[in-house]
């Protein structure tokens, strides 16, 4: 006995065959995207590899690159300062700040970029309010500037909400020990948060990456050509060059996986034993720029969007009142889309997490090529586009197995979702993972506790909000996930991303708008229900 | 404490796992003994919902409706190819249809419906027909700009008269759309021409046609370059609050372009009859009015006029002018437009 807990601490140990099974398993199922895109790019005409190295690919290649790279940089920065503000100082209204800054998270990508864009333009409510204050904003967004600053504040809770679930059980004796040692909060941050923070902020990060290379609404709003730009646009007439850029999206992506693995790996970490809630950082004479940082951020990021759309809304209202044509939406547009919209993506981050919890396992305890494989398969599948997903899923669904009666069915739509976003939860789960304490493990191993019940009473409880954190990413992101609802759900499934987007299709601008402010208020409330209220609680 | 919270976690995943698979099995119960058709639908439930009711309530028939973009449900389509679920496919433009059309995915529609329109709305092979179409049009101010002073041709626009007065909605797909039949009918040296001149008479980009009328409606641009219904929905809504009208150019001048709506049916169909039958009550005097009087699209059906507050139709639609190479051409458009400067301005 003594002799396995030595070497299961010294993560040498063979992982057991169950959770080889399970993990095989997974890969191959979160493989279905990207074998579908391989598998379209060979047989799909020739001359691929032409295509490749051509300049009408590597121009929208290399414009991908940079924009995935200052928007991660970006968001990193903005995600990790916010996290340390919210959840280690005495930042005046923090229970607000909490709940705001991972919201932005929430607005699908067209709506919130032609919400912010319009706003800040002349004309928009926020272009026309500050200017009241006699500041003359000239602000046409566009380009690579216009993609990036769209971006960066659509991607920044990809950063903030794993980065402060960390920190929110970190032990605060080190900090602690520090300051009293003398170290100012720069430096407490410098030498103890920010290396015990960093694979968090390298997981997030990761995903802003990805994101930010498969996204299409912001960056066609923005008129940006990258790689997912000219996917789309070459989508249903030129697919050998589409599926062909898929690739090499899909490549890029791996790649940047594999560079995020070893920086991860390099990183220290420190279990969490038994937490208290830490002593505030005080903020003093700094509170006054940091709550002005909070508030830029998120009032770019989520109130001006909101703002314009409320202006939309409200002219629907006036017209209304005016005698004009009135509201085109009633309770059943609201109602039904709604519930459905709460209920899928709880159970598609349920699931989520349930789907990635062996590769977490097989990757932080047992440290092997194979888990680093399948984690490769996991996350890169986030850069597929939502449209090549729900494709591979419809080609799967109905001519590559046995299951074609499921075709139309919900199982595959959440399954879609599963596949498409477990990604955000596999990194937040494996630094959930590891902050277990083996030794801990090993102490319920030893006193015959099962594995079940180990799971349950020692592992889950301190892996709680790190877990939340991801399910959370996954949850808000199925709520605005548009391309595979459209094109697997059962027909007549409505959610409200739907609802939003058969308004915006029919130029009904005030109906979207207030819908998509109904998809704001509800994924709010449900941050604060499932994540926040979680995280800060067992901190 | 902290266990009666993982019993509440429990208790919720729990239910809502239940409520899915509920959910799951009577999405999957099938409906009961009555005829079903499945439409794939690229235009909005917002425009062709009321249709697909009325269909309903007259024929007691389901219709089961996938709403989504053309191009996607077209793809959609090819990736189901045998097994697709649809009988019927509407589409924004003849693009997708033709495409569906390329992959030898569509039935012959029958000669009676496709002769609801001219030939020039309905595909040479007769599988798809056109049920509606949108024109491009000039958008003024009513206040700034008489009716009599208004151009006959777009070419008229890089003149010293239209200095900084007009709006381009350069990177929207129907402008695109516009801008590709114009260079096939000019070629590419006139039409480069054309846009540089813009350019240099200082045209507006804005990135969408509603943001266009909106602007010229309170005079803070004087004319537009857009869809014909943007005008017609403010109008509905503004009444004359809205500062803004449509202007048809001359007929047969370039600047008018009839974008169609399509209509088609899959070659899988099992019900192809029944499917032909929808395509006529699309185009049947009814719907065709209802199209025109409430949504402001042409009607295309012969012998149906547009609602008198619409221009005069423009004489070419999209679907009359051949394209060999789809793809290349709107590549090249998209080159010239993104040359031009004309999204910087």
């Amino acid at each position: 006995m003594n002799e396995e807990v030595a070497r299961h601490r010294a993560g040498a140990g063979r992982p057991p065959r169950s959770l080889i099974s399970a993990n095989l398993l997974i890969a191959v199922l979160f493989a279905i995207p990207g074998g579908y895109v391989v598998w379209r790019t060979a047989t799909t005409g020739e001359g691929q590899l032409a295509t490749i190295a051509s300049r009408s690919t590597l121009e929208p290649l290399w414009r991908t690159i940079q924009l995935g790279f200052l928007v991660s940089v970006a968001a990193a920065l903005t995600g990790t300062g916010l996290a340390w503000l919210t959840t280690r100082t005495d930042l005046p209204m923090r229970r607000f700040w909490r709940i705001a800054v991972p919201l932005p998270l929430v607005y699908p990508s067209f709506v919130g970029a032609s919400a912010l864009q319009s706003g800040l333009t002349p004309g928009g409510i926020v272009h026309d309010l500050v200017s009241v204050t006699g500041v003359g904003l000239d602000l046409r967004l566009h380009g690579l500037f216009g993609a990036w600053l769209v971006l960066t504040l659509f991607t920044y809770p990809y950063v903030y909400l794993p980065v402060a679930a960390r920190l929110s059980t970190l032990p605060t004796s080190l900090e602690e020990n520090a300051r009293l040692l003398g170290d100012r909060p720069v430096q407490v941050f410098r030498k103890i948060v920010l290396p015990q923070a960093s694979s968090s902020i390298a997981a997030g990060s990761l995903l802003v990456f990805l994101y930010t290379v498969s996204d299409f609404g912001a960056v066609h709003l923005m008129r940006f050509e990258t790689l997912t730009q000219t996917i789309f646009r070459t989508r249903l007439f030129d697919q050998n060059r589409s599926f062909t850029l898929a690739l090499v999206l899909l490549v890029l992506a791996l790649v940047v996986v594999a560079a995020e693995r070893t920086v991860a790996r390099r990183g220290s970490r420190t279990h969490v034993v038994g937490s208290r809630p830490a002593l505030p950082i005080p903020l003093g004479p700094w509170s006054v720029p940091a709550l002005v940082t909070c508030s830029l951020v998120v009032g770019l990021a989520l109130f001006s969007p909101a703002l314009s759309l409320a202006d939309w809304g409200l002219s629907g209202w006036t017209r209304q009142l005016r005698g004009g044509a009135g509201l085109r939406l009633d309770l059943n547009d609201l109602v039904g889309p709604t519930w459905n919209t709460v209920w899928i993506s709880v159970v598609a981050a349920t699931l989520a997490i349930v789907a990635v919890m062996p590769v977490a396992y097989l990757l932080t305890r047992h440290n092997s090529r194979v888990g680093g494989l399948i984690n490769g398969v996991v996350v890169a599948g986030f850069a597929i586009p939502g449209l090549v997903v729900a494709l591979s899923l419809i080609f799967w669904t109905l001519h590559a197995s046995p299951f074609d009666f499921l075709i139309g069915t919900l199982p595959v739509l959440v399954f879609a979702y599963v596949v498409h976003f477990g990604a955000q939860a596999v990194r937040t789960a494996q630094v959930a993972v590891s902050t277990v304490p083996p030794r801990m493990e090993d102490a319920a191993r030893l006193l015959g506790a099962g594995r079940l019940r180990r799971l349950r009473t020692v592992e889950l409880p301190l892996m709680a909000p790190g877990l939340a954190a991801g399910g959370g990413l996954v949850m808000l992101s199925t709520m605005k996930e548009l391309p595979a609802t459209l094109l697997v759900s059962p027909i007549g499934f409505r959610t409200l991303a739907v609802e939003i987007w058969n308004t915006y299709e029919a130029a009904y601008l005030p109906e979207m708008a207030l819908l998509a402010l109904v998809l704001v208020a509800i994924s709010a409330l449900m941050t604060w229900m499932l994540i926040v209220r979680r995280v800060t609680y067992l901190a | 404490m902290q266990n009666r919270h993982h019993h509440l976690t429990t208790v919720l995943a729990t239910t809502l796992l239940l409520t899915a698979l509920v959910a799951g099995a009577t999405s999957c119960g099938g409906d009961d003994d009555g005829q079903t058709l499945t439409i794939y639908s690229g235009r909005s439930e917002k425009l062709v919902g009321p249709i697909f009711a009325e269909f309903e309530a007259v024929t007691g028939v389901t219709l089961d409706v996938r709403y989504g973009s053309s191009n996607d449900l077209a793809l959609a389509i090819s990736t189901e190819g045998d097994k697709t679920p649809a009988d019927v496919f509407l589409s924004r433009s003849p693009g997708p249809a033709g495409y569906l059309d390329d992959q030898g995915m569509l039935a012959p529609i029958d000669t009676k419906t496709l002769e609801r329109v001219d030939p020039g709305d309905r595909s040479p092979d007769g599988t798809w027909v056109g049920f509606a179409g949108r024109a491009r049009v000039l958008v003024y101010n009513i206040d700034e700009v008489a009716e009599a002073d208004l151009p006959g041709s777009v070419f008229d626009l890089t003149g010293p008269g239209y200095q900084n007065l007009v709006a381009v909605p350069g990177s929207n797909s129907s402008f695109q759309d516009w801008f590709t039949v114009f260079r096939l009918r000019n070629g590419d040296d006139m039409a480069v021409r054309w846009l540089d001149d813009m350019v240099a008479n200082g045209a507006r980009f804005y990135p969408k046609n509603r943001a266009i009328v909106e602007a010229v409606g309170r005079n803070e641009i004087r004319f537009g370059l857009v869809n014909h219904y943007y005008n017609h929905q403010e109008v509905a809504a503004n009444g004359d609050a809205q500062r803004s009208a449509n202007h048809g150019f001359n007929q047969g001048d370039d600047g008018g372009l009839m974008i169609i709506a399509t209509a088609a049916i899959l070659d899988q169909s099992d019900d192809r009859e029944l499917a032909n039958r929808l395509l006529t009550h699309l185009l049947s005097d009814s719907q065709q009015r209802y199209l025109t009087d409430t949504v402001y699209e042409y009607p295309l059906a012969i012998g149906v006029d547009a609602a008198e507050t619409l221009p005069p139709a423009p004489a070419d639609t999209v679907g009359a002018v051949q394209i060999a190479d789809v793809a290349a051409e709107f590549t090249r458009t998209i080159e010239i437009i993104e040359a031009s400067g004309i999204l910087d301005q």
